[in-house]
């Protein structure tokens, strides 16, 4: 019986065959990009506070690194698996291309849990992790950065166990580091600048002028907030904002109609962007359904929250007058809700793109480490807005050139630069 | 910053200096010991030896003054660095002793000393004063003698003279005691005298014949001076002179204590027993003059009179308190004028703690700052007065009215007691305790006789109210007087009326103590709060983590007053910890971390005089600097993670601080101290107990102390084990915590096999929407959710259908199926992405292994029954094949599922079950609570001796009784039988009688074990009968017996001439 179970490492192959096929490209090189080209298993050896001693497992892949070190986070997950890291590591391989930054893509993860660890038992794991991989990373052959359930003081323990096998300091070889320990300024708005800096390039091709449009955003968190904010800085108005109301376990939209004022917003949101609902009401915002978000009458919806939510059913609740939709969740839209939105002509900015700043800025982070030169935020951010302009134009074009949605334009601009450097390089 | 040093230097440093200590302690005894040598010189060389005992001894110079004379070496200067310690002699200041430091040392705890040195100088102090009285003492009787040169015997008959001249009472008494102790002693002649006293006619009923049944008529003994005197001549040849005084001083000791006899008189009012007690107090601060019988009889008639009169309570706090432990209520009690009530249970069982943590305090520094918040006390019957005062002795009869009405009525009765005065002795008790609050702000709380009952947890059935005590005097005795009738009235509230009409103790007459605590904490801004308060429990029935043992505890504390943490407050929560295991934290994600942060606090608002919650980073902002412990309980988010702050490098206004409590678990002793603390008082009463307390930064204040209940719906159920294999859906023998669900109507199975094979990733997420609108559809409580691996997993989608807490918030249960792959059993998440929502909202988790052996897993039933999907959400139908919902009594013919868990067994059932046998099962057992655990063994072989001792081995033909197998080797477990060999040497109709008597034993025994544990197995008992030829050829089980390898162990049978 053949095992029909679903592999996400499978899916990710499939997507690339797929692109593969648009761009032509021969067999050596479709079977070297299919897979990894690296990948480390390692047992890592953990004296537990009881005194017993445990052995866990941990993994490294490395997909590609013709462009530059691998780059990907580190996953602690208790039922971790080798094909999901592997689909990740492909995952960054192509992320990292789509903004033409020198990075390659890679993953890593250790099966376990910690949430029946202690700090000091986990502490071990990240030092054991990194001395049994130390001689196949560094800041110029893969960097790690953190991932589900690791945090910057995961990042701290690597880089201290790393540095001391080294016996030198070398900031560069992990990002997500907390500013003044490396760390760089202007990682919290990356992501949400980012996703603005794109619309601003969509819109300037589509021909209209940014101060005469109206955004609704679905989420309140760090991404949704500071996308609102430089959008507003663009003279941009957002009219509504939906967010998850703990108390009530249900979303809400708040809408005002002459356009959301961010400080009030964020003055009466909590910590994970759940607007106090109450207290909205006083300061004379509508209260409407969570999904009511989708269906306002504005020229830009922004998508920041969660996964599938603009589906083959409610895209046909999508206003006419939309015109730009900015995928910074990821995977917002299904594939029905591709085609639909296709099919209506409205200007789709995916994900790998439109999501690009975080990764951008760890790449920033991982520079001035190697440097050990901090730069102040604004330059941060105008290297960040350099980057995702040149970024979008690439694909953009990319994708008018072969009649190709952004989606698909993308992938190809991504698949097509590693090509090239694996090709250049005399790999294929 | 004191400089770091290792840990094992710091040890050894301790103990170099305890070693010192001791040293000096010793050399001092042997000077004392030299009783003969020249007082002065004593002095001289204990003067010389006590700096050796210090820290710096050549830094050190001690001065020992007594009276007007001083003793020191030439070196001493008195300086300002000293420690001094009072001589008392016979009670009274007799001199002093003093130690200086000649230059400026380091500081430690009392300037430049030791904790340790303080208490050894007053241990030397100490030892000094006992010398010299004790040195008097033999001068006055030297002096004495040389008086009157007598026989030896002068001695006692001084006393005896004296005691014919005072009290000629007790001279008879004294006299009359003797003659029984010199009978008892088998002394002849005074046999002879005795008998005498009688007359004939009564000796013959009334001497040693048995038979008799009638009641000894009363013979008075009349003590002439005459017969005394032919009595201590008796004694005198019988006895040295020394043995005759000390028994006229105990007899004479323990004649003057007969008013506390008084104690033991029910009928005796409060006020006499507290008038007893003084005079206690003071003719003997010690208490060490009584025997040891007397003693403790006077302990239990306290504990009595004022704690409890349940037996179990009595037996375990004789152990820990003490007589003097009482003086402390003396002046803190109030009472009406005839009263003869109680502290309540609330007060009983924080008394008791208090005692226990003093008794262990001295072996145990973890110990040493744990407190007890000063408390006034109001006799439970103090209601009766109030009800009697105020004409309001018809409310009484309210518990029995309809509770339909008890709940109409209740507002009316609040309004009608706060209306209502406090008998005047009352109001001055309360007016005298507010003098000595002076202004702090204290807890009223209840403490009703009821609450000290251990089967029936009055938890939070009764109020507590918090006052902020500001204002005039009489403003805060109103407002104090307020609170009491508030209480009072909760007596009569429908909740408690229904739980105790639920619980049959309707007609138990209960009266509500009122214990009145001062609230430990500081002011922070205009907020008078603790830096952090909760409640621990010394078992842990909801182990996060397959590590995480029931021993290690649970404590849930919030920064704050504790009431956050007591009761369970909706969008807010608890640090949860336990204290045995620290390191193991239920939140580990950054976001769990944050979202779960404790983001309220309760505080009282000494301004407004009122109770209030406050936003906790609005607190810290304007008075963080204020709160105790802050830079402790709070971490630093600075977006690329959680920081602990390194000591006070914390920007209290400007950073974005989270609630973590990661500084007090990783930093400090606490969770070490809490933890030894729950030890220490569940081995102490034998059970499992939880515990309130606070801390105001310095100390660990207990605030509460009873037996850990468990509601009916979360305390450990029986496990049936007949059930007929086609009405078990499931077992579990795995991290199973305890709880009961009478009556499931509703099962969603997500197929772990079906789920897996799913292809598109469409399809898992339809799954976890499916799931998300089964929960709003079926009936809230009454469905549970089956489902594979890891409900909720935010990885891999194969691994858990993907869900969050709302998407389930209204399912019964929640049961993770782990089935093995290939080699590897995956592991199940034990609930944690939302545990603690699990927690709040009291669902059960429990985690399935099917393909473990001798796990139960009915797919059948679970595959075989119609399913409902396709018709209740047919937008999902196409997911039929993994998604299954079944209505269990459609599928069964009206039965129900029960899930029955019990942590004590580490067992649960879901089985199929009649609607009608519920209440049957769902009955909480009490004893099943009670017990400790692991005991299985010890049980057994306890009733094995007592089975043994009861064999009459002459009408059994008996030769020898042993046990074996499990009981004897301490492995027995729930289910275990006793492995009993029988020597047998009878004929075959003494054998046949034998096995039926075993049989009655055995089947008796059955019952018991079921009603302990729920197994039943037709016999509890596994008899062997062996031969001696069995013996001889080592057959079948004779092997056990003398066996070189685990022997089986002989038991002593009936003795024989016991009869």
């Amino acid at each position: 019986m053949v095992d029909k179970s679903y592999n996400p490492f499978e899916v990710a192959q499939a997507q690339f065959d797929r692109i593969a096929a648009i761009l032509g490209l021969d067999d050596g090189t479709k079977d070297l990009l299919r897979c990894n080209l690296r990948e480390y298993h390692v047992s890592i050896p953990v004296k537990m506070d009881d005194g017993r001693s445990r052995v866990f497992r941990g993994f490294r892949v490395q997909h590609n690194d013709a462009r530059g070190p691998a780059k990907g986070g580190i996953r602690f997950h208790p039922m971790e698996t080798i094909d999901t890291v592997r689909a990740l590591a492909m995952w960054m391989t192509w992320k990292t291309a789509v903004v033409d930054i020198p990075l390659g893509g890679g993953k890593g993860g250790v099966i376990c849990d910690p949430h029946h660890l202690s700090m000091r038992e986990q502490e071990q794991i990240c030092r054991g992790w990194v001395r049994q991989l130390s001689n196949s990373m560094g800041p110029f052959q893969d960097v790690p950065a953190p991932d589900v359930m690791t945090t910057g003081q995961h990042m701290l323990w690597m880089l201290d166990e790393f540095e001391t096998l080294r016996g030198e300091r070398q900031p560069g070889f992990i990002t997500g580091k907390p500013v003044g320990m490396g760390g760089s300024l202007g990682r919290k708005e990356a992501t949400g600048y980012g996703l603005v800096f794109t619309v601003r390039e969509a819109l300037k091709q589509l021909g209209i002028s940014i101060a005469e449009t109206t955004a609704s955003v679905q989420g309140f968190g760090n991404v949704a907030q500071h996308a609102i904010e430089l959008y507003q800085q663009l003279s941009g108005r957002v009219t509504c904002v939906s967010c998850w109301h703990q108390a009530d376990q249900a979303a809400y939209s708040f809408v005002k109609r002459d356009g959301v004022d961010l400080d009030q917003l964020r003055g009466i949101a909590d910590r994970f962007g759940g607007i106090d609902k109450d207290k909205a009401l006083a300061l004379g915002y509508e209260l409407l359904p969570g999904d009511a978000w989708l269906e306002q009458d504005v020229d830009l919806l922004i998508p920041a929250a969660l996964e599938n939510q603009i589906t083959g059913t409610s895209a046909a609740r999508i206003s006419d007058r939309v015109k730009v939709i900015v995928e910074g969740a990821n995977g917002p839209t299904t594939p029905e809700a591709d085609e639909v939105i296709a099919r209506r002509g409205i200007y789709l900015v995916p994900d790998l793109l439109a999501n690009a700043g975080g990764v951008t800025c760890s790449y920033f982070e991982q520079v001035q480490s190697n440097m050990n030169f901090f730069w102040d935020r604004n330059e941060v951010l105008n290297r960040l807005d350099a980057k995702m302009t040149a970024a979008f134009d690439a694909v953009s074009s990319s994708a008018k050139a072969r009649r190709l949605s952004l989606r698909d334009g993308a992938y190809v601009i991504a698949v097509g630069r590693v090509a090239q450097a694996c090709k250049d390089r005399g790999w294929v | 910053m004191v400089e770091k040093k290792s840990a094992a230097d710091d040890l050894i440093g301790f103990y170099r200096e305890r070693e010192k200590e001791l040293e000096c302690l010793y050399r001092i005894e042997e000077i004392l010991a030299q009783r003969d040598a020249p007082r002065d010189g004593v002095f001289h060389k204990v003067a010389e030896t006590v700096p050796s005992g210090w820290q710096h001894p050549h830094l050190c110079w001690a001065r020992i003054t007594i009276g007007s004379n001083s003793y020191q070496l030439p070196g001493f200067v008195e300086t300002s660095h000293a420690l001094a310690a009072e001589i008392l002699i016979g009670g009274k200041k007799g001199g002093e002793i003093r130690v200086c430091y000649t230059r400026r040392t380091p500081e430690a705890d009392e300037g430049p000393f030791l904790r340790q040195e303080k208490r050894l100088l007053q241990t030397i102090a100490d030892r000094l004063g006992a010398f010299i009285r004790h040195q008097e003492l033999i001068e006055a009787a030297q002096e004495r003698r040389a008086e009157s040169p007598q026989d030896e015997s002068a001695e006692w008959r001084v006393v005896l003279n004296l005691l014919h001249h005072t009290d000629r009472n007790l001279f008879a008494r004294i006299s009359e005691k003797m003659l029984n102790h010199l009978c008892w002693s088998g002394v002849v002649e005074a046999e002879r005298l005795r008998r005498a006293l009688i007359p004939a006619d009564l000796e013959l009923e009334c001497g040693s014949d048995r038979e008799a049944n009638k009641p000894c008529p009363i013979q008075p003994l009349v003590i002439t001076e005459r017969l005394s005197d032919e009595i201590f001549r008796i004694a005198a040849a019988q006895q040295t002179s020394e043995q005759i005084l000390a028994h006229l001083r105990k007899w004479i000791q323990d004649d003057k204590l007969g008013y506390l006899a008084r104690v033991s008189n029910r009928n005796v009012t409060i006020a006499e027993v507290l008038g007893s007690l003084r005079r206690f107090r003071e003719m003997s601060p010690e208490g060490t003059d009584l025997s040891p019988a007397t003693r403790k009889g006077l302990i239990v008639s306290l504990i009595r009179r004022f704690l409890s009169r349940q037996l179990d309570f009595i037996r375990v706090a004789k152990e820990s308190i003490e007589v003097r432990s009482f003086f402390e209520i003396l002046e803190r009690i109030v009472y009406p004028s005839d009263s003869h009530g109680q502290l309540g249970g609330k007060s009983a069982g924080l008394f008791l703690a208090q005692q226990i943590v003093r008794k262990w305090s001295a072996a145990d520094p973890l110990l040493a700052n744990v407190k007890f918040p000063r408390s006034w006390y109001i006799t439970t019957d103090a209601l009766l007065a109030f009800l009697r005062y105020n004409n309001l002795d018809e409310v009484m009869e309210q518990k029995y009215r309809d509770l339909g009405q008890v709940r109409r009525e209740y507002p009316h009765v609040v309004q009608t007691f706060k209306n209502s005065r406090f008998p005047p002795e009352i109001v001055r008790g309360l007016s005298m305790i507010l003098d000595e609050l002076s202004g702090a702000p204290l807890i009223v709380r209840s403490s009703s006789l009821l609450e000290d009952s251990q089967s029936a947890a009055f938890s939070g059935k009764y109020k507590s109210l918090f006052l902020a005590n500001q204002g005039s005097k009489p403003e805060r005795l109103d407002a104090l007087l307020d609170a009491i009738a508030e209480v009072y009235a909760s007596t009569y509230s429908p909740d408690p009326i229904e739980y105790r009409a639920e619980r049959g103790l309707l007609d138990f007459s209960e009266e509500m103590g009122i214990v009145i605590q001062e609230v430990v904490g500081t002011r922070v801004g205009d907020h008078f709060l603790p830096a952090f308060a909760g409640v621990a429990f010394s078992s842990n029935e909801l182990p996060w983590s397959p590590r995480i043992r029931r021993e290690d505890g649970l404590l849930r504390m919030v920064p704050g007053l504790g009431t956050r943490a007591v009761d369970r407050v909706s969008s807010d929560y608890p640090i949860l910890v336990a204290p045995g295991q620290p390191g193991l934290r239920v939140n580990v994600a950054e976001e769990e971390v944050l979202y779960y942060a404790p983001k309220k606090i309760d505080a009282i608002n000494l301004k407004t005089n009122t109770f209030e919650t406050v936003e906790a980073l609005d607190l810290v902002r304007k008075h963080g600097a204020e709160l105790p412990l802050v830079h402790r309980m709070v971490s630093i988010y600075d977006g690329a993670g959680l920081r602990r702050p390194a000591g006070m490098n914390i920007d209290l206004e400007r950073d974005d601080l989270v609630f973590t409590f990661d500084g007090l678990i990783h930093e400090t002793t606490l969770p070490k101290q809490i933890h030894g603390l729950l030890r220490l008082l569940e081995g102490e009463i034998g059970r499992p107990v939880d515990i309130e307390f606070a801390h105001d930064g310095q100390d660990l204040y207990l605030l509460q102390c009873r037996a850990q209940s468990s509601s009916p719906a979360s305390s450990p159920a029986p496990i049936p084990k007949d059930i007929p294999a086609e009405n078990l859906v499931f077992t579990a023998n795995r991290y199973v915590s305890s709880g009961c669900l009478p009556a499931i109507t509703y099962l969603v199975y997500v197929d772990p096999l079906k789920y897996s094979s799913l292809s598109e990733r469409d399809d898992f997420l339809a799954v976890g929407r499916a799931v998300s609108r089964l929960n709003k559809l079926l009936p809230k409580r009454q469905f549970i959710l089956m489902g594979p691996g890891r409900w909720g997993s935010r990885g891999d989608i194969q691994l858990g259908v993907r869900v969050t807490y709302s998407d389930i918030n209204n399912t019964a249960a929640l049961v993770e199926i782990a089935r093995r792959k290939g080699n590897s059993m995956p592991e199940v998440s034990f609930g944690t992405h939302f545990f603690q929502d699990l927690v709040e909202s009291r669902i059960c988790y429990l985690p399935l292994f099917p393909d473990e052996s001798g796990a139960v897993f009915n797919e059948r039933f679970l595959l075989g029954s119609p399913n409902l999907l396709p018709t209740a959400l047919p937008e999902f139908a196409r997911l039929a094949d993994a998604v299954r919902v079944i209505d269990v009594g459609e599928a069964t013919g009206g039965k129900v599922l029960q899930v029955l868990m019990n942590a004590d067994l580490g067992e649960a059932v879901g089985l199929l079950a009649e609607p009608s046998s519920i209440e049957q099962l769902a009955e909480p057992r009490p004893d099943i609570a009670s017990r400790v655990p692991d005991r299985f063994w010890l049980w057994r072989f306890r009733i094995a001796e007592h089975i043994a001792s009861q064999l009459d081995p002459e009408r059994y033909g008996v030769a020898g009784f042993y046990i074996a197998g499990s009981a004897q080797n301490a492995t027995a477990g729930p289910a275990s039988d006793i492995d009993i060999i029988i020597h047998f040497r009878g004929t075959p109709r003494q054998r046949a009688d034998l096995l039926l008597w075993l049989e009655g034993w055995s089947l008796c025994l059955d019952e018991m074990n079921y009603l302990r544990t729920g197994y039943r197995s037709g016999g509890l008992l596994d008899v062997h009968l062996v031969t001696d030829e069995d013996i001889a050829n080592k057959t079948s089980f004779a092997v056990k017996i003398n066996a070189v390898n685990n022997p089986a162990q002989p038991l002593p049978l009936k003795k024989r001439d016991a009869q």
